[in-house]
């Protein structure tokens, strides 16, 4: 007595105390219902019915109200409810359809009272009256709905929904008079108790079976309904008409809906399949449950806050035969887990971003801004003033970060890859243009891969004598500017290491040159014997685009160059000790007339940029026949192992390409497979069908080459005869006719043929164009309008 | 340099999740009120929203898109414990009058006992696969044998990760020297120092995803994960978004020494770690070359990273979510587009492009 003193002055502020616990049953569960001082709770189920008492940290089993050594059908329980007005007076529905009242203030150990065998099928459910002592009500799956009073015998008055089973009954709080009745067809009835003939008010509340409902503990009107159909939905019964203020989505049916004490919006809910889990819903915010007990492991059949005005203890009943009490402070938060933020990069460098709302705007007294229609700035959404504070904020702002041309956007990547030329030209020719669009781009590393490989690649053979005068006479332009530019670049590409004295650097510089012309005059006869079908302007253009990539570099602004000549360096991790400079130039120079060269020398030799400069003026001469271009190939292979690592695949590939045998054995298979089809993909997500094609035709990796010829079969009808061509010539075999004939022209034709569906007449692409753009009649002269798509 | 579109969304609770397709046209979002929107850009770069629906009966978690070469085809997750396979519809209707398109549902993936919470497709040479994980700490990857049936799925694994599951990314690596793989990230909150990111690869010989690693020094709530597009590298980089920003390599060791394992062993660094948002970090994506991650945080700002030649990772930009400068960052300039007047570029501008020199 003590304790249940304790407890009921809860009711005066003191909170309850507990934790969250449970304790075993030895059945499943099917309701559970609270005595009305919070401190015991009555488990009933099939095969159980029993009082636990509710202690500090465990459920202590006080009764056991299964008497007898055969329990009859009485006992198999439906629903229990414990009278909130009186300790000692509880109800249960049986399955077999009796409704049972209990008195525990009997002395014997028998406390069954009285037995209502009145319904024809398993009653649902039983419900006192909120302020009436005697007055019990029952649902049945009979249809009917019975009012009893518990001093007499029978039944007062019998209420008949005249539609199918009643799954739930409640009385209005707010109304003496009123219940509340569900139905298994989805309506919900309003009865006065003093008229049994005919409900007061219906309306269908959900899609199936309505299995719950539950009047808002303030008196508010407000209803609230569960059904099969997943839903809760939250009606306001003030109005003549039933209006639906809320819907929760639940993710399976519900069972069963509790309102929390103390929190006007807030409602607990469970469902009787699937879903083994208590929510509490804020119906405001209907999508994600504010609180989550997921301790059962079947099925959760009845729901009781533990006391009527404390919201934080809810207890539970379900089919793993466990009783639990559960603490809010306990349970788990979807909300909290749930990701407030989106963030996706698109291809072309856009982000989108979306992040609720009060995570962005903390500094809430910002004014939103309204801009231009161009570019609004944020889109924010009015929030009704009143509701802003109480309301949880739950509105995601999403905005896309569009990058313009100069930063993170992928159009160089768009460019490069249309401008590319991989194939169909001279390799030098091929490298000069990929470096000009490179350098178009202000991609100067890549552009300085280009030339290198021109230099490395290209000086064999090219070279006939008669372009040789050419060259010497435009050479002899350059070699002034060469002179200055080298000059001025030395000491900024080698830094404070290897400082170069000036009229050293000039009279080497000139030794070179002059030595350069020198051997290219020596080698006259050696290139004749070589000489090369190379068209006679070819060379000449080549020096050309030479001399304007050397002005270029020399006009730009010093800054420009700086950043440029920085660059390639340091990009490369150092794998070789850059020896310094002038040495390195010494060697070559020496070494010129020597057939063998040392590798680390002339890796050196490329890898610094300043000297692959100096080498565009002496390539010709010093490498000529001596150095065989295999010679740099495990750098070149480096290099486009490093545009790889680097994510730039685009490089690799286009270097593969153009390089093609040169340098295809020195990289093992299966990267080029990886490299071809990386950029091909990338290729595709940027649309670029034809430059993927070109890569797919251009490769020659055997998985990619066949990647155009998987799936691709063309039947082709003859013209004439109108039958399959069966063989793969121009001429049908059956009619002995050509069947790809042009009907402008009247050859046969050989590429894109274009033709009309409905006349099967067509021709070359151009024509029909041609023709179409006068006549619309079939150039054939059949008189068909001809239709092209 | 960024400037900020911001778009009416119109979801009636949180976004999750945001989703660009393969060609960066379109683009997915999902939200809490259990729909799904797609956005189509239009000529002059507005994005219209296409379709709206419902798809799920909880919060919609993640959408992502499939390769168009299986036509439009979507993959939601849900808290109602399904994940499921969309299609548009093709062909003329009121609809398309409208401008509005039409989706179906394809499928419905059952098999999770507890909420979805990541969804994705297989990298397409692959196949039509997709991977689903759990709060329960199952990875479920399913197979569609027919591209052409997309209401057919079968589940052709199941990994137990033990711990409850946040986000799976798949290595998009398409060479065949890497097989398949999938990292899990895990946002289990209970104080022990398991590690909260994994990683599976597929056995040729077992047909098995088996455990390959497990990142050790990960051992806060990972909320986010993503391999960088592999565009022919030799090594996987991998973003990872717990209490900072972490960035891995995980190098193969040659395959000689492990073939007789079956499994990958890998050399795994850590080569960024960045705690700039002061808090949880909700998001990670990389740009289409891998060279550059933006994350997203609770400071609701978007940051972005990026690798110098030396390998160091910087940040190159902040972008606050509501458009406006960001207070009392000291590690960043704050570069204002030059368009409209100062005050209007002042607001308009991010500040995406400024490099920032400070040595992190």
């Amino acid at each position: 007595m003590e304790k249940m003193a304790r407890v009921t002055t809860a009711l005066g502020g003191n909170a309850l105390t507990g934790r969250t616990m449970f304790c075993h049953l030895d059945a499943p569960a099917n309701a559970i219902s609270v005595c009305r001082d919070a401190a015991q709770v009555v488990v009933a189920g099939r095969n159980i019915f029993k009082i636990y008492s509710i202690e500090e940290d465990q459920f202590v089993e006080k009764l056991n109200l299964r008497v007898g050594r055969k329990p009859s059908l009485n006992f198999s329980c439906a629903d229990v409810v414990w009278h909130q007005m009186d300790e000692n007076l509880l109800a249960t529905a049986a399955t077999n359809g009796v409704v049972v009242t209990w008195n525990l203030g009997k002395p014997s150990r028998n406390k069954q009272d009285q037995l209502f065998t009145e319904h024809k099928r398993t009653v649902n459910k039983v419900c006192f009256h909120p302020t009436e002592v005697y007055m019990l009500l029952s649902g049945s799956q009979d249809g009917y709905m019975k009012c009893f009073d518990l001093r007499k015998k029978d039944s007062v008055s019998t209420f008949s929904g005249q539609s199918e089973s009643v799954r739930d009954v409640q009385f209005s709080i707010r109304d003496y008079f009123t219940f509340a009745a569900t139905f298994e067809n989805g309506n919900v009835q309003l009865w006065d108790i003093r008229r049994p003939d005919r409900y007061e008010r219906m309306f269908t509340a959900h899609n199936g079976p309505v299995f719950c409902c539950d009047w808002h503990p303030e008196d508010r009107g407000w209803l609230a309904t569960g059904g099969r159909d997943k839903m809760v939905k939250v009606w306001d019964m003030n109005t003549t008409r039933a209006k639906e203020i809320y819907c929760v989505q639940t993710i399976a049916s519900v069972a069963r809906v509790k309102w929390r004490p103390e929190c006007k919006h807030h409602i607990a809910t469970c469902s009787m399949m699937v879903d083994h889990n208590i929510y509490v819903w804020d119906v405001r915010r209907p999508f994600i449950p504010s609180a989550m007990f997921e301790e059962h492991k079947d099925v959760t059949t009845g729901i009781v806050w533990r006391h009527l005005h404390d919201p934080y203890f809810l207890l539970s009943g379900s089919k793993d035969s466990t009783l639990y009490q559960h603490i809010f402070k306990d349970a788990s938060q979807p909300i909290d887990r749930a990701n407030p933020e989106g963030l996706c990069y698109s291809l072309y460098g856009d982000l989108a971003f979306a992040a609720k709302e009060s995570l962005i705007s903390s500094d809430s007294n910002r004014k939103p801004y309204i801009g231009d229609r161009r570019h609004p700035i944020f889109f924010k959404r009015k929030l009704d003033p009143t509701e802003q504070f109480e309301y949880i904020s739950s509105s995601s702002a999403l905005s896309v970060f569009e990058t313009d041309v100069e930063s993170g956007s992928m159009d160089w990547f768009v460019h490069t890859a249309k401008q590319y030329a991989l194939a169909g030209r001279p390799l030098a020719e091929l490298c000069d243009h990929n470096a000009k669009v490179a350098k178009g781009l202000d991609r100067n590393q890549v552009a300085q891969t280009w030339t290198m490989l021109r230099i490395i690649y290209s000086s064999l053979g090219t070279v006939s004598s008669t372009n040789l005068n050419h060259s010497m006479g435009k050479g002899s332009t350059t070699l002034p500017l060469m002179n200055s530019f080298n000059l001025k670049d030395i000491p900024s590409g080698l830094g404070s290491e290897s400082r170069l004295d000036r009229s050293k650097g000039e009279s080497r510089t000139e030794n070179i040159l002059m030595d350069s012309s020198s051997t290219l005059i020596n080698n006259e006869d050696n290139e004749e014997t070589e000489g090369s079908d190379v068209p006679a302007d070819y060379l000449l253009g080549d020096v050309e685009a030479d001399e304007d990539d050397l002005y270029m570099m020399d006009h730009e602004n010093p800054h420009a160059e700086e950043q440029e000549y920085s660059l390639p360096q340091e990009a490369f991790p150092l794998r070789h000790e850059i020896v310094d400079n002038p040495s390195a130039l010494d060697h070559l120079q020496d070494k010129a007339d020597s057939p063998h060269v040392s590798g680390n020398e002339a890796e050196t030799v490329s890898l610094t940029p300043v000297e692959s400069f100096s080498l565009i003026s002496i390539s010709h001469s010093l490498y000529e026949n001596r150095l065989p271009s295999d010679f740099f190939n495990p750098i070149v292979r480096d290099t486009l192992l490093f545009y790889a690592e680097q994510g730039d695949v685009q490089t690799a590939v286009s270097v593969l390409i153009v390089l093609g045998d040169r340098i295809r054995k020195e990289i093992d298979e299966q990267t080029q497979e990886h490299w071809y089809t990386s950029y091909i993909d990338l290729l595709q997500r940027f649309q670029l069908w034809n430059i993927s094609n070109e890569v797919i035709k251009l490769s020659t990796c055997r998985a990619i080459n066949c990647l155009n010829q998987a799936s691709t079969t063309l039947h082709v009808n003859c013209s004439n005869c109108k039958r399959p061509m069966s063989n793969r010539g121009w001429i049908c075999d059956r009619c002995r006719q050509c069947a790809s004939m042009c009907a402008v022209c009247h050859h046969v034709v050989k590429g894109l043929f274009v033709w009309c569906q409905g006349c099967s007449h067509g021709g070359h692409l151009q024509h029909i164009m041609k023709w179409l753009e006068t006549s619309s009649h079939c150039p054939a002269g059949c008189g068909h309008l001809c239709e092209y798509t | 340099m960024f400037v900020a579109r911001s778009i009416a969304a119109d979801h009636r609770d949180l976004i999750h999740d945001v989703s660009f397709d393969f060609h960066g046209r379109r683009m997915a979002t999902c939200s809490s009120d259990q729909s799904v929107k797609v956005w189509d850009k239009s000529e002059n770069g507005d994005w219209h929203c296409t379709a709206s629906w419902k798809t799920h009966s909880g919060s919609v978690w993640r959408v992502t898109w499939a390769h168009p070469e299986f036509g439009q085809v979507l993959a939601s997750c849900s808290f109602d414990r399904t994940a499921a396979v969309w299609e548009e519809i093709v062909g003329e209707s009121n609809d398309k009058l409208r401008g509005q398109s039409h989706w179906v549902k394809r499928t419905t993936l059952v098999d999770s006992r507890t909420s979805v919470t990541d969804v994705k497709f297989a990298p397409k040479h692959m196949g039509l696969m997709l991977a689903t994980c759990s709060a329960d700490g199952v990875v479920r990857i399913y197979e569609a044998p027919d591209v052409m049936n997309l209401s057919q799925w079968s589940l052709q694994h199941e990994i137990s990760c033990k711990l409850s599951c946040s986000c799976i990314s798949w290595n998009p690596s398409s060479s065949r020297a890497h097989s398949p793989m999938i990292a899990v990230g895990s946002d289990d909150n209970s104080p022990n120092i398991l590690a909260k990111v994994q990683i599976y690869e597929y056995n040729e010989n077992t047909r098995k995803y088996a455990k390959a690693e497990a990142l050790m020094t990960v051992t806060d709530p990972v909320h986010d994960i993503a391999f960088a597009p592999n565009l022919g590298r030799s090594f996987h980089i991998l973003a990872v978004a717990t209490k900072d920003v972490r960035i891995f390599t995980l190098k193969p060791l040659r395959k000689e020494l492990t073939s007789s394992g079956g499994l990958t062993k890998f050399e795994i660094h850590i080569v960024a770690q960045f705690d700039n948002h002061n808090s949880q970090v909700w998001r990670v994506s990389w740009n289409i070359t891998g060279t550059v991650l933006a994350s997203s945080g609770d400071d609701g700002c978007v940051r972005l990273w990026k690798a110098n030649y030396m390998d160091n990772w910087k940040c190159t930009g902040i972008l606050k979510g509501n458009g406006s400068p960001v207070n009392g960052s000291s590690q960043q300039g704050i570069f204002n587009a030059s368009l409209g007047s100062a005050n209007t570029s002042l607001q308009n501008s991010l500040n995406g492009s400024s490099v920032s020199r400070k040595q992190s």
